[in-house]
């Protein structure tokens, strides 16, 4: 259901947003919200969690660069803690990309985030710009609003690969979504109403105090959707590429899994130790192929990371922007995550009732999975 | 052809205690004879296998992979077997967008009465991996 929030000063894109949060504190409908800001030097922008509505000034949840997947930053807001007594709850709204949102719906799902204070807000997303890029971006590209501006022509070239080929760049699985796509909201300087998406009961109470009022879903921003989604779903490459290929040149750094946000295991089982591997057994090895190659087992491990998330990968594409030597990560994990999902037709993050697929079952499925014994008179 | 003919495929297998590991018991006390390609390793339930040991298992040059547990329904923890059908679908998937070939995974249910079934199956998957060849991953190093 869409309803517009009124009553608003005048102004960009970001600043209608700033009031809105602003509102949201003042009212006391949330104690804290968390947004991107940029940050006072350089241009680096990244999620702040805002408790005094003055210091929201700044906020930039558009701003095109995206350091790390905020859901990190829920889990460490809604952390439990075991055999502490129970502080009185206090609510937060994250105001994040739809990709974070997915992610912290599939870590809601795997027991790493409290979902009861958390309001998730989420927005239509433009996409952001891989870390090198977008730190040598001329200054007028870089302006927070840029790129939502120009995604409305198209997305530019250097767009980070797993947004280019994103589909769900809508905040639909959000309590409540920005909407600003198909309208001039993003490029109006002197905007003085903000359309939201409810998704559901929890957006609902989350406008309470905030002046919105019911209004028609506009047309246009079907139609831009649609259009967007087109124009992605056509990038999508179905056939095998030379996965090992293109593995070939990975140092095992395991950025990939620090910034991942499925990959909440405090204790993984890819760490070298955890193989029980001793000196011998190397040597022994190394007899077997006549040569072993060092770091050992790359391949093992994207393929095993890739066996354990790829059922919850929200393709946000940080772990893209994470390796340093360029492996096309976000577009590999895109493809596997899409086969590995369409299996059990589930997509992560998309809905928070649905269980996720490897801790529950049919009984009657997946038949072409079992090599039954064939038929013989 | 020729040399497929020669080739000796070497199987590892990961059979349930219950079932499919009983099966093999059953297989050798009743002395029914099956090639001796297969390398049994004993786990608890089909649902207990983590997909990083067949993965380790094919890089490291084995021509194939059988997972055996109970038939549905029978499983000695209720569901352990569905579980292990839903992430052999996963690692099937996942290898084929790999480039590796997801016909050298096989899942069979085969229960502990079934020791000639047993035999049958390790015969018929002996004789598909031979038809398959090598593993290429036997000589590839930069894995």
């Amino acid at each position: 259901m869409m309803k517009k929030i009124t009553n608003l000063d005048a102004g960009d894109y970001h600043s209608l947003i700033q009031q809105f949060l602003a509102r949201l504190l003042e009212k006391e409908t949330v104690y804290a919200v968390l947004v991107a800001k940029r940050y006072p030097k350089g241009r680096n922008a990244a999620p702040v969690l805002v408790r005094d509505p003055e210091k929201l000034d700044g906020c930039a949840p558009l701003a095109p660069v995206q350091g790390f997947n905020a859901a990190h930053a829920i889990v460490e807001l809604t952390r439990e803690q075991p055999g502490m007594p129970a502080a009185k709850p206090r609510r937060i709204a994250a105001l994040i990309r739809p990709c974070e949102i997915r992610a912290t719906i599939e870590l809601i799902k795997l027991k790493q985030v409290q979902p009861e204070n958390v309001f998730l807000i989420g927005f239509d997303c433009p996409g952001v710009y891989n870390l090198k890029t977008y730190r040598d971006l001329p200054d007028d590209r870089a302006e927070p609003l840029a790129l939502a501006r120009a995604s409305v022509e198209g997305d530019p070239e250097d767009l980070r690969e797993a947004c280019r080929l994103c589909t769900s760049f809508t905040g639909d699985s959000a309590d409540l979504s920005l909407a600003w796509m198909g309208s001039d909201a993003i490029t109006s300087e002197d905007g003085s109403t903000l359309l939201v998406d409810v998704r559901n009961d929890r957006g609902e109470e989350l406008l309470r105090d905030a002046d919105a009022e019911d209004v028609e879903s506009p047309p246009e921003r079907e139609a831009a959707v649609s259009k967007k989604h087109e124009e992605r779903e056509q990038r999508f490459n179905e056939d095998a590429e030379e996965l090992l290929t293109l593995l070939g040149p990975c140092v095992r750094c395991y950025n990939c899994r620090e910034v991942c946000p499925i990959c909440y295991c405090k204790d993984c089982l890819l760490k070298p130790e955890k193989m029980g591997y001793t000196p011998e057994r190397h040597l022994n090895r190394a007899a077997k192929k006549g040569q072993l190659k060092m770091p050992l087992d790359t391949v093992l491990y994207h393929l095993t990371k890739m066996n354990h998330m790829a059922t919850s990968c929200v393709a946000c594409g940080v772990c893209e922007q994470a390796c340093p030597m360029d492996i096309p990560l976000g577009r590999i994990y895109n493809r596997v995550g899409r086969h590995a999902q369409a299996l059990f037709d589930y997509v992560a993050g998309r809905d928070r009732e649905e269980q996720l697929p490897v801790t529950t079952f049919r009984e009657d499925e997946l038949a072409d999975v079992q090599n039954v014994k064939k038929e013989t008179s | 052809m020729a040399e497929n003919e020669t080739f000796e495929p070497k199987i590892i297998a990961f059979l349930c205690n219950w079932c499919t590991y009983a099966g093999a018991d059953l297989a050798g006390t009743s002395r029914l004879q099956y090639p001796a390609n297969i390398r049994i390793i004993r786990m608890m339930c089909s649902g207990s296998l983590d997909p990083t040991y067949v993965v380790k298992a094919l890089l490291e040059g084995a021509d194939g992979v059988l997972i055996g547990g109970c038939h549905p329904g029978d499983c000695h923890y209720l569901s352990g077997n569905y579980k292990a059908r839903r992430r052999v679908a996963v690692l099937k998937s996942v290898l084929k967008d790999a480039g590796l070939d997801p016909q050298r995974v096989w899942l069979r249910w085969v229960s502990a009465s079934e020791g000639g079934y047993f035999a049958e199956t390790v015969r018929e998957m002996v004789e598909h991996i031979r038809k398959l060849g090598p593993n290429p991953l036997q000589l590839e190093w930069a894995v």
